[in-house]
């Protein structure tokens, strides 16, 4: 009688272990198609990302020698600009410092890299940061960088709305003496996307991470007043 | 407060609730931050990259692979597959990005944490906002603990597959 007790204790001993054996099993096997899961789901991005990447560009005429801004002037003193055509405290920027800037070029004592980079498409709607910089490359073809630069900032939309209408940068690059045919073409294919591209990737490489950055030779300038500018032109040429 | 006579009674009832709350807290957590980058991998590339912890081209690849991962997380957590690793792999990323987040403020980077997108860069004039970034996280990663101590949820696939009833039966 003992010994028939004895085997059903065996039994049930015998029962809860092959049950936590199937747990066991059951739980190594779930977790590793979770981990499978994540890895493919994390290549799956990658190769998002690889196809969506440009591997070659186009860079307009009056860039640097890298591509990566356009050349304004010729002065000793080196200035970078970063800028984004949506940005509005790089507006603001223009307004109280461009005189500033465009008289240091006039006086040849700096040379502007202006970087339109497009970082934040995600504030309009239409990716107006890129279409706007592309069509900026376009106005460098036709000579006329500096001018379109100055009424995109004068008519900059709202940051969360559509932006300007590629046939309205059409009319901006028309009212300051652009060919609207070429001009026009230009923008509506996008020739410069991949350059803004470029421009906005080496932007991120060398640190910049807000916008408008301002960089007098390789250093960034915090002061971004007129005074500010000029006191760290002077020290750069010195 | 004095003794709860009525606690250890009522936790078994209402811990599979706070479980599922948990999980479904935490899947929308990763589903929303993953759709929030996915339209913008290059700005998702960018906002790793703005944390200036691994060279560019790494930067970049996993700030592509993040959103998806992000994802593929939120969708297990929410069907309930495997939620003990799954809450683990969270709570890892969890740490990651406190830790990246400390670090960029102790390093004085004026950075967006670019948690849910916006590729790193701060928006117009705005100071950076680490201490509220890193007390978000740090509420998500309770949500990860607590799935991490009791992973059986009611609805999940986990129990489907072991057979359970919505009423759990633990340990």
């Amino acid at each position: 009688m003992s010994s028939r007790k004895g085997r059903k204790n065996a039994a049930q001993v015998v029962r809860a272990q092959i049950a936590r054996e199937k747990r066991r099993t059951r739980t190594i096997w779930t977790s590793v198609a979770a981990v499978v899961v994540l890895v493919i789901a994390g290549l799956i991005g990658w190769a998002v990302y690889s196809s969506q990447k440009s591997e070659t560009f186009t860079t307009p005429p009056g860039a640097n020698p890298p591509g990566t801004a356009v050349v304004l002037g010729q002065g000793p003193v080196t200035v970078d600009l970063y800028e984004d055509y949506l940005c509005p405290v790089c507006k603001r920027f223009q307004e109280t410092s461009g005189a500033t800037l465009n008289q240091l070029i006039s006086e040849d004592k700096i040379r502007v890299n202006f970087h339109p980079v497009a970082f934040l498409n995600r504030f309009s709607t239409t990716e107006y940061s890129t279409r706007s910089s592309a069509a900026a490359g376009c106005a460098a073809q036709g000579g006329k960088f500096k001018e379109f630069t100055d009424q995109l900032f004068a008519q900059q939309p709202a940051e969360g709305s559509a932006g300007l209408s590629d046939e309205e940068l059409i009319g901006l690059g028309a009212g300051v003496g652009l060919n609207r045919d070429d001009f026009g073409s230009c923008v509506r294919d996008g020739k410069y996307k991949t350059w803004t591209e470029h421009v906005t990737e080496d932007a991120s490489k060398s640190g910049v991470t807000g916008t408008p950055t301002i960089r007098v030779n390789g250093k960034d300038v915090e002061d971004r007043t007129p005074e500010g500018i000029r006191a760290a032109v002077e020290a750069a040429g010195k | 407060m004095t003794a709860h006579p009525t606690r250890s009674g009522r936790w078994p009832a209402v811990r599979p609730w706070l479980g599922i709350a948990a999980r479904l807290g935490l899947a929308a957590v990763w589903l929303l931050a993953g759709a929030s980058k996915i339209d913008d991998l290059a700005a998702s590339g960018r906002a790793v990259n703005a944390y200036q912890v691994m060279p560019y081209d790494l930067a970049t690849v996993i700030g592509a692979a993040l959103p998806f991962v992000e994802l593929a997380l939120g969708v297990l957590l929410l069907v309930g597959l495997a939620t003990r690793v799954t809450a683990g792999i969270s709570a890892v990323l969890l740490v990651v990005f406190v830790t990246g987040i400390a670090s960029a403020w102790s390093r004085g980077l004026a950075i967006d944490c670019g948690c849910f997108g916006s590729g790193g860069q701060l928006a117009a004039g705005q100071a950076p906002s680490y201490l509220p970034e890193i007390l978000r996280d740090l509420g998500f990663l309770v949500l990860a603990g607590f799935l991490l101590s009791w992973p059986r949820t009611p609805f999940s696939v986990d129990g489907w597959l072991a057979g359970d009833t919505v009423e759990v039966d633990d340990e």
